[in-house]
């Protein structure tokens, strides 16, 4: 039988966490505002898109994935007075300029016709980079300080896999024919340039990159 | 994409047909039709064309569950958290999830009950109640008024589901109402934070809540008399957070939809 | 040579027209090869609207002597209008159950006003099913398995008998009787007898 009183390592063999992470509380938090206020964003357009949409499959995933955003933002917002940001409206904000006006972009659409050009921007356009986004914070903070986040993100980005890999699936059944094929790839392009510019939902830096954007308006 | 969406901009696919509640109000077989009672309104397994008309019903709990998705869905874009704070904004996501779920619900027993999608027409009238401008009236109009008659008309089609032996159409129903008393308790919880501060806006939102409540009682539709084929479920509605007082007032306003309704139906015939 | 009679003849409530009918019953009459030497008449209460539809089909006197709400034959889209397939389909089952009470086997069926929901149900799965394997029919099965289960009994033994009905085509009066003892054991509820819609005469409310 073991002696239980016998010294163990404090941290299991196992356990490869370190100190320090890439990010500081403040860091941490402005990238935790960002992230609620664009998942906000999202699912203000998608509610609002829901009555604008014909086709009635379309219509209920996005009543069901709206609330995966809200809960989102709800779970980012709760973090954020543990970052120190006693109010929540502060840091929740766009990363910069251009990242409002990519939302502004995003939210564009509203006839019932431009079922993909809505469907584009969530699905090819953002959660792609909502997900580099989350990817990187979960990569790059520590695993020991910042581990209330990182339990967040990893939450959200199984929501987010589901809920990429079904938008896609819905974009690949509703594009049939040429004409389709450039509506998605043009928006695509329309908004991918947009967010570029912003330099991802972060900023430049997003994913780490540090190279800095002309005219992002940081 | 613009904020306050009209009804008429709903956008459906072409199985759905659109109808106006004056079209039915205005067709001339209503007068002859009230000359021919023949027992109780109320939509049961023992009555004549119950299958039909439990299809129909079902049908349009299909599209009212559409609209209510719908309009809780354009209560979060249409506001900007100054108008509608941010905890309202999760609580309308939340009931999104919910809606949508009841559409697929709707859809299953749809199937199940031998319906197609779009056999039956719809009328937008459960959406209008989603088109105020103030989310408080809003509110009123979407978890207080149009959920406090889902509750009705669920409750009405669970006992239809447990006298009739469906286990289906009852459990379903009944998942469904669970729903339902969630959302008017959200509403009546929203309608009281919104308006602690200014008696004058609650007193706007309730008038818009009465105003809806006659307008979903459908001229005789919902009611307490053996004249309505769907009947208020008191208890339910308690256990939602109605008191009594406002059960009783819903009540007189069926009633009084009913004879509006009626009065209609005559000079509509006497024109 | 078949006659075709309709009562109304001129619809005032609905925008049914009362010949186009007649000539629907007439070729539907063909579709099911009912007897050419039996007249076929029609009564159609318009004042019923869908979703208030009911039927009847009886042998009456030496003729075919069917019963409608106006719902029966309703446009679900376009109210107070025809729905000529729906139209078709039931003067299609009504015709076919007055067949079998000249000559398929239900010589000794009582008329529909006297048999039960549960009986009525039995029969209308039988002329349901004969109808979709006759071409120029569209019949909405998943509908009539509801009605009929709502009638029948939402178990195994009443499915079954759905579908030994629905895939016959000779089923007698004393099959359906034998069938609906089986129902009675597998779920004994009661099911009262529905009150009729139908009026002795249209004038009642014209």
């Amino acid at each position: 039988m073991s002696d239980p009183f016998k010294p163990r390592p404090a941290f299991a063999p196992w356990d490869r966490r370190e100190l320090p992470g890439l990010f500081d509380v403040e860091e941490s938090a402005r990238r935790v505002g960002a992230y609620k206020w664009i998942e906000m964003r999202l699912f203000e357009a998608l509610g609002g898109w829901i009555a604008t949409v014909p086709e009635l499959d379309v219509k209920m995933i996005l009543g069901r994935h709206c609330y995966h955003h809200a809960w989102h933002a709800e779970l980012f917002d709760k973090r954020l007075p543990e970052l120190r940001e006693m109010n929540t409206d502060r840091l929740c904000a766009p990363a910069n300029d251009a990242m409002e006006a990519f939302v502004e972009a995003l939210h564009e659409p509203d006839a019932p016709e431009l079922t993909i050009e809505k469907l584009v921007g969530v699905f090819r356009v953002l959660m792609p980079r909502k997900i580099a986004a989350y990817t990187f914070h979960l990569n790059g903070t520590s695993r020991v300080t910042d581990a209330p986040t990182q339990r967040s993100l990893e939450f959200i980005l199984q929501d987010e896999w589901n809920d990429w890999r079904e938008g896609e699936m819905l974009l690949q059944s509703l594009i049939d024919t040429p004409e389709e094929l450039e509506r998605a790839i043009r928006r695509q392009h329309e908004l991918e340039a947009l967010v570029v510019r912003a330099g991802g939902i972060t900023g430049p830096g997003t994913i780490g990159t540090t190279t800095e954007v002309e005219g992002a308006g940081v | 994409m613009r904020k306050q969406l009209p009804p008429e901009m709903l956008a459906r696919d072409s199985r759905f047909v659109r109808t106006s509640i004056m079209d039915q109000i205005l067709d001339p077989r209503n007068r002859k039709i009230s000359e021919r009672t023949i027992g109780p309104a109320k939509l049961a397994p023992g009555r004549p064309a119950s299958a039909d008309r439990a299809r129909n019903l079902m049908h349009g709990i299909f599209t009212g569950e559409i609209q209510a998705l719908e309009g809780a869905g354009r209560t979060m874009f249409d506001f900007d958290e100054t108008e509608a704070p941010f905890a309202l904004k999760l609580d309308m996501a939340r009931q999104c999830w919910d809606e949508a779920r009841h559409v697929e619900i709707s859809i299953k027993l749809g199937e199940w009950m031998g319906t197609e999608i779009g056999e039956f027409t719809e009328a937008t009238f459960l959406y209008e109640a989603a088109c105020a401008p103030d989310p408080v009236l809003r509110l009123c109009g979407v978890n207080r008024a149009l959920e406090g008659l889902a509750i009705d008309v669920f409750n009405t089609m669970k006992e239809f589901g447990d006298v009739s032996g469906d286990p289906v159409l009852e459990f379903c129903e009944d998942w469904m109402l669970a729903d339902e008393v969630t959302h008017v308790k959200m509403g009546s919880d929203w309608l009281r934070r919104l308006t602690a501060d200014d008696p004058e806006r609650l007193e706007r939102a309730l008038d818009f809540q009465r105003t809806v409540d006659k307008l979903f009682s459908l001229g005789g539709f919902r009611g307490e008399t053996d004249e309505n084929p769907v009947h208020l479920a008191r208890k339910l509605r308690e256990m939602a957070g109605f008191s009594t007082t406002e059960i009783d007032e819903i009540a007189e306003l069926s009633e009084l939809a009913r004879a509006e309704g009626k009065a209609a139906v005559e000079a509509a015939g006497s024109a | 040579m078949t006659i075709v009679s309709i009562v109304p003849e001129q619809f005032t409530l609905v925008e049914f027209d009362a010949e186009r009918v007649k000539a629907i019953a007439a070729e539907v009459a063909k579709s099911v090869a009912f007897p050419s030497d039996v007249d076929i008449h029609i009564e159609v209460d318009e004042v019923l609207p869908a979703p208030l539809n009911s039927s009847q089909a009886d042998y009456l006197e030496g003729r075919a002597d069917l019963w409608f709400t106006g719902g029966a034959f309703e446009d679900t889209h376009k109210g107070r209008n025809i729905d000529e397939v729906l139209t078709r389909c039931g003067l299609g089952a009504s015709l076919l159950r007055v067949k079998d009470r000249i000559s398929g086997g239900f010589e000794d069926a009582p008329n529909d006003s006297e048999i039960s929901e549960r009986q009525r149900a039995l029969w209308d799965a039988y002329a349901d099913g004969r109808l979709t394997r006759i071409e120029g029919f569209v019949i909405r099965e998943p509908r009539r398995r509801y009605v009929y289960r709502l009638e029948c009994g939402f178990n195994d033994v009443a499915d079954a008998a759905y579908d030994q009905l629905w895939a016959s085509d000779a089923t007698t009066w004393a099959d359906l009787l034998e069938i609906e003892a089986r129902l009675i054991e597998a779920d004994p509820t009661e099911r009262g007898a529905k009150p009729s819609v139908r009026r002795i005469s249209l004038r009642q409310t014209q």
